[in-house]
């Protein structure tokens, strides 16, 4: 009994994404992201995806940025002008201190946040990696695709394989929007049940469906013998946590280990069901996509962050991974608080800054998590780029190149964050650079490297 | 979420619930509740619920181990007589291993 069968039929999946990086807001729930991917077991095989990855900066410390002189008024007359002027320069100087401080914080902030992203980003690709160079079911040549590649790559002429990924890309990507105006229009008509039940059923197969395939093919792959019972038992466990963590209360490193794997499994059917060209082309389509979605004034994706912002609620449950950072705990325990004020200096910036923000009208339990969220899409479409790579790129030079590409994309990519504090889309610079150096890595630098070392020529 | 926030009746209800919940045939959510409540039971300075926390998480820890003999046994016995209870041990399996036994 194979299971691909069943999962071709069933890949309809709903994927529930927007991608955009943007300020955390002031939530009471706010480490409990929203938005990811979402899988849906609708029988009229409605492949819903959407996908969205959000990336949340920091809260902006409440230190006003002042423009030096831009508050000053102008100078009544001469003889008060030395004065005056005097006195702005000064205004203007400590201005310019508070700005440069606040700059100083900022960058401090998304320093941080590029580490705290870089973690669960790496381990999403290794595990990709790993169950892709280890287990073969994942790389195996099959017929079946999903139904919305319908287009077959198994043709002898290259023109018409291109023409056909081109064409499994634009009905890939027209399900996409369809499925993500589909979602903005449904949050924005409050059907928040039937979003709930969609979400729900989607981390269902993922737990459930999904793990259990990936189990099989591990066992099969070292050669075990696992019975039922202990296999039940096994996912069982596994999926009822996976749904309490992700959906209701649980640990937070618990959370983001279940959305990190849930990730790499979506990744893998993707690796496995796509068909080699028309995952590229569909890899930059969907960066694309994710530009215009999430920066366009019009675009789905930044409808529903606004909209999201403007009801001061959190966009989707345990769709977003959240990397919530403590900031000294200033008012939750006084002990907390001391000790981080001992911290460096960043931290003791941070302290200060903090109770200012608490006062500003955030009650205090919301002060907390200020981390950075990105959407589970990116962490998806991550991978699926480094598996692609792993599985048919050779070998480790065109991985970690990949690998490495899209860890400085993502970090830019925070960058921007830190400088313009709104949402942005995560994926188009980290795809950019994985494919380009994917496709120079493959043609370019590993025949180059194969040369040198089979004339045993060392540069 | 982070448990520093919560004040301790909610505290206790969140134990609870865990506790509850692990019956279902879930000893992982117990293991997460012994783990995640440790500090909280044993570690922190007393107050008022958190002599019902150290008894939820205790008893989840026994149950944990209860289940964790259970299946070691069991998982013991399978690989071990496995081969020798041919069709039975084949009805049984999930994934059956290639190769003379």
């Amino acid at each position: 009994m194979t299971v691909d069968g069943p999962v071709r039929v069933l890949s309809p999946f709903l994927f529930l994404g927007a991608k955009s990086v943007r300020p955390q807001p002031e939530q009471p729930t706010a480490h409990v992201g929203v938005a990811g991917s979402v899988m849906d077991l609708s029988d009229s095989e409605d492949d819903l995806y959407n996908e969205r990855t959000a990336l949340v900066a920091a809260e902006k410390p409440a230190v006003p940025s002042y423009k030096p002189g831009s508050d000053c008024s102008p100078p009544d007359g001469s003889p008060t002008k030395p004065t005056r002027a005097s006195g702005r320069a000064r205004e203007g100087a400590s201005d310019q201190e508070a700005e440069a401080e606040e700059e100083e914080l900022t960058l401090k902030y998304g320093a941080k946040h590029v580490i705290m992203l870089f973690i669960p980003v790496t381990l999403c690709m290794l595990v990709v990696v790993a169950t892709i160079k280890s287990v073969s079911f994942y790389t195996e040549k099959t017929n079946q695709q999903l139904i919305y590649t319908p287009f077959t790559e198994d043709t002898p002429s290259v023109g018409r394989r291109l023409l056909n990924s081109v064409l499994n890309t634009i009905i890939m990507i027209s399900v996409i929007v369809v499925m993500t105006i589909f979602l903005v229009v449904l949050y924005k008509y409050r059907c928040y049940k039937f979003i709930h039940g969609w979400l729900i059923l989607s981390s269902l197969m993922l737990l459930f469906w999904f793990s259990v395939m990936y189990l099989g093919e591990v066992f099969k792959t070292y050669n075990l013998a696992v019975d039922y019972l202990t296999v039940a038992m096994v996912i069982w466990n596994f999926g009822a946590v996976g749904m309490v963590c992700i959906h209701w209360k649980g640990p937070l490193q618990l959370q983001q280990a279940y959305l990190i794997l849930i990730s790499a499994l979506m990744a893998l059917v993707f690796i496995k069901y796509l068909p080699e060209w028309s995952a590229w082309v569909i890899l930059a389509a969907i960066s694309v996509y994710d530009l215009v979605a999430v920066l366009s004034p019009k675009g789905p994706l930044r409808m529903l962050v606004e909209t999201a912002q403007e009801r001061n609620e959190p966009i989707f449950p345990a769709l977003i991974y959240s990397s919530a950072m403590m900031w000294g705990v200033a008012m939750a325990s006084p002990v907390d608080a001391h000790s981080s004020e001992t911290d460096e200096e960043a931290d003791q910036m941070v302290e200060g800054a903090e109770p200012q923000g608490g006062r500003q009208g955030a009650e205090e339990e919301q002060e907390e998590d200020r981390g950075v969220k990105l959407g589970l899409g990116d962490f998806i479409f991550y991978s699926v780029l480094v598996g692609k790579a792993a599985a048919t790129g050779g070998d480790w030079n065109t991985t970690i190149a990949c690998f490495i590409a899209i860890l400085i994309g993502l970090c830019l990519t925070l960058l921007l964050l830190a400088i313009f504090k709104k949402a942005l889309p995560a994926l188009p610079i980290s795809i950019t650079f994985g494919l380009i150096f994917y496709f120079s890595t493959g043609f370019v630098v590993q025949p180059f490297m194969d040369r040198l070392a089979a004339h045993q020529f060392y540069i | 979420m982070n448990l520093e926030r919560l004040p301790n009746e909610e505290k206790l209800i969140l134990c609870r619930k865990y506790y509850l919940g692990g019956f279902a045939f879930l000893p992982f959510l117990w293991l997460v509740n012994v783990v995640w409540f440790f500090r909280e039971a044993f570690v922190k300075p007393a107050y008022t619920e958190q002599l019902q926390i150290k008894a939820y998480v205790k008893w989840s820890a026994v149950g944990l181990l209860f289940w964790v003999a259970v299946l070691t046994t069991w998982i013991t016995i399978f690989q071990h007589f496995r081969a020798q209870w041919g069709e039975v041990g084949d009805s049984l399996s999930f994934t059956i291993p290639l190769g003379t036994p």
